[in-house]
């Protein structure tokens, strides 16, 4: 519908604009190349040193406390899945998420309380330093690049926090299904 | 007094490195060699935002949703320039990283819509994404309250980056 409504308005700009947002596209993209091969290899460094196996066992009682009773793998998943989160490895994060729900499931069409903790402690990610933001912002020539640390820790703490609430307050409403 | 957080941070990290005799050149290069695959799953998602988001732009649309969608978020105190970013962020992150370099080169890196930008994006995932992902080993396709509850956390989250960021 906006091509169709560009196309009417604005024929000229029609061709130019699509391709200045290809140009767009190829400029941001080489930026994250450098600023994930940094810190790509620094989180390397984190996990060979086993600082985030380190982290993870610190987490233990605070994911009993989210998830309630689960195996002892499945909480094992859920700490990797937590601490990469926390350490702004958002790629790392995934795989261990995916094995910590695929652990949870019993065969059911429907999600357990549980497996939806998991999901929204994922989406609302608890996040210590938002490396990726803070690369862009120094390559676009920020003054003081790091002064968004606080704020998104402070944000970050509150959309987790309400998710973990709302989810704790709608499995109390909604039982699990079978 | 921020700037020094991070090379802190990792000249520790190094430090630490050293003590636990990791080899941490080797280290560094095999986790920089995998941005390579990184930067490819994540070009496609930047290229077809950029291009919708010019096509957006110049055919007016943005105007017309501007408009009535705004409204709504300066309600909650979000920004209007940043309401495209708070809707998008539910969907796809790198897509929202397109956004936000709009924002730096149309306001600078250190205009509060540029700070508030980042607060929205480093503070949240893309809840839509996570799900498809995430329970793609599994048998359930009933996901009950989980995409709500996950905008609903996103948009806190948003609104506090908003306000934050005015105070500090």
């Amino acid at each position: 519908m906006g091509f169709g409504l560009l196309m009417i308005n604005n024929v000229d700009l029609a061709m130019s604009s699509l391709l200045s947002g290809g140009g767009k596209a190829i400029s941001l993209s080489l930026k994250l190349w450098g600023i994930y091969a940094v810190w790509l290899g620094i989180l390397k460094i984190v996990e060979d040193t086993e600082l985030d196996k380190k982290l993870a066992k610190l987490l233990s009682p605070v994911i009993r406390l989210l998830l309630g009773k689960v195996d002892k793998e499945t909480e094992n998943q859920v700490a990797v899945n937590i601490t990469s989160n926390l350490l702004g490895m958002g790629n790392a994060s995934t795989p261990s998420g995916i094995n910590a729900i695929a652990g949870l499931d019993r065969g059911s069409r429907y999600a357990t309380s549980a497996m939806i903790m998991i999901l929204i402690l994922n989406s609302t990610s608890l996040q210590l330093l938002p490396t990726t933001v803070i690369g862009l912002r120094t390559m676009a020539g920020s003054a003081t690049p790091a002064d968004i640390i606080i704020p998104t820790l402070i944000a970050t703490v509150a959309s987790t926090l309400s998710g973990v609430l709302l989810v704790k307050l709608f499995s109390k409403i909604f039982k699990d299904k079978p | 007094m921020s700037n020094y957080i991070m090379p802190i941070l990792i000249i520790g990290l190094l430090l630490y490195g050293i003590i636990r005799k990791n080899n941490s050149y080797n280290s560094f290069v095999v986790g920089a060699k995998s941005s390579f695959d990184l930067v490819l799953t994540s070009f496609p998602y930047i290229a077809t935002i950029f291009v919708a988001v010019e096509i957006f732009n110049v055919s007016g649309l943005s105007i017309i949703f501007s408009d009535l969608v705004a409204p709504v978020f300066e309600f909650f105190g979000i920004p209007r320039q940043l309401s495209e970013i708070v809707i998008l962020k539910n969907f796809t992150g790198c897509g929202s990283l397109a956004l936000l370099e709009n924002i730096f080169t149309t306001y600078g890196p250190d205009s509060y819509l540029a700070r508030a930008g980042c607060c929205i994006v480093g503070c949240s995932e893309a809840i839509f994404y996570v799900t498809a992902v995430y329970f793609s080993k599994t048998k359930v396709i009933k996901f009950r309250y989980a995409i709500p509850v996950g905008m609903l956390a996103n948009f806190i989250g948003a609104i506090v980056s908003a306000w934050i960021c005015r105070l500090i």
